[in-house]
């Protein structure tokens, strides 16, 4: 039952507030960064849809930088250590960011993550974030540069479909193009909508199966 | 669906509001939502109406206003709307962050943010708060 209250003028207030619901995470994300900084460290966050390739992307640019400089991963999923465990393989440090139902990482969980490794050996961490072009744009993580990957299996549209994520990207990676001829995915088409969205921003084409734009995108990452 | 962070975001914000000032119910929230967060508004009001039964926020209206994006162009001082994509998929033309004099990279200042901008309220009988402004 829902009880009615009648109010009379002289009881309402009407008090501005002027509170920015994003300003929590921007404060704890502007922390993160600062730690990073104190001690050297570049945070990559890598974002893109669920199936984009995130992990295995990470996995070949960790193995190819693991012997020249100390590199942790924070690996986002919302239920399953599956991405973890295969980056573990790869004998670097890794922390599962286990976000239960939530649809993104936000930078309170990866400060807290920060705080599980010892930060003095490394120069660089990669945050793979959770699978989704949508919500993680609006929360910061205290990163240095915010990578977006869409892959060709995608389809054609999916750059334009989420305009929004590419707003706050440093390097876009389109990726998988070694199947982009059997998905009927123009690789360039797909460069020029990023553009038309963020003019002059980076844009990598890759290929994990057959190593194609990996230097590229291991050279960029280390020259943010 | 980050539009439940958002809206648990709203609800702590006020409810820590009422913990600190008499407040009897909530009757208004607005809400300044910016062209270029990516907040769908249907689904924050749905998510906003769930997380606030059995709270002083009951049956409270949420209100939405939309903030428009304002960007800046380091290279020619461009100051106003971003140029729209008019012809993609979507049935609304795309805000860019292409600058629509000189096409190269502008910076949003306005209309990225979602913000709380008021809270109307009943006040508790006897309170005549301080610094509040009577309707």
């Amino acid at each position: 039952m829902i009880q009615t209250i009648e109010a009379s003028p002289d009881e309402i207030y009407d008090i501005e507030l002027e509170h920015s619901l994003l300003e929590a995470n921007a404060k704890l994300a502007k922390e993160n960064r600062a730690l990073l900084d104190r001690h050297g460290i570049a945070a990559i966050d890598v974002m893109g849809a669920i199936g984009s390739g995130k992990t295995t992307l990470i996995g070949s640019l960790v193995g190819r930088l693991k012997d020249r400089l100390g590199i942790a991963v924070l690996n986002g999923d919302a239920t399953t250590s599956t991405d973890a465990d295969l980056i573990a393989g790869q004998n670097v440090p890794v922390v599962q960011i286990a976000t239960v139902n939530g649809c993104h990482l936000d930078a309170n969980l990866v400060g807290k993550a920060l705080r599980k490794i010892d930060l003095a050996k490394l120069k660089l961490i990669f945050i793979e974030n959770i699978g989704n072009l949508i919500c993680p744009a609006e929360f910061p993580l205290g990163s240095k540069a915010r990578v977006v990957v869409v892959s060709v299996t995608e389809g054609q549209y999916m750059v334009r479909k989420h305009p929004h994520m590419f707003f706050g990207a440093d390097v876009v990676v389109i990726n998988k193009i070694d199947l982009a001829s059997a998905m009927e995915v123009s690789v360039a088409d797909l460069i020029a909508d990023v553009h038309k969205l963020k003019p002059g921003i980076k844009v990598i084409p890759t290929s994990c199966k057959n190593g194609a734009g990996l230097d590229e995108l291991t050279s960029s990452l280390l020259a943010v | 669906m980050h539009e439940l962070s958002i809206a648990s975001s709203v609800v702590d914000s006020v409810l820590e509001f009422i913990d600190t000032h008499e407040v009897k119910k909530v009757l208004t929230v607005r809400l300044a939502v910016g062209e270029l967060s990516y907040v769908e508004t249907e689904q924050l009001r749905f998510c906003y109406s769930a997380i606030t039964q059995e709270t002083a926020m009951e049956n409270s209206t949420l209100e939405i206003e939309s903030v428009a994006a304002v960007v800046v162009c380091p290279q020619c001082d461009y100051r106003g709307s971003p140029k729209y994509w008019e012809d993609a998929l979507s049935a609304a033309p795309i805000p860019t962050l292409e600058c629509p004099h000189c096409h190269s990279t502008v910076e949003p200042v306005q209309g990225h943010d979602c913000a709380i901008k008021t809270i109307q309220f009943i006040a508790c009988a006897d309170e005549m708060p301080g610094n509040r402004r009577k309707q």
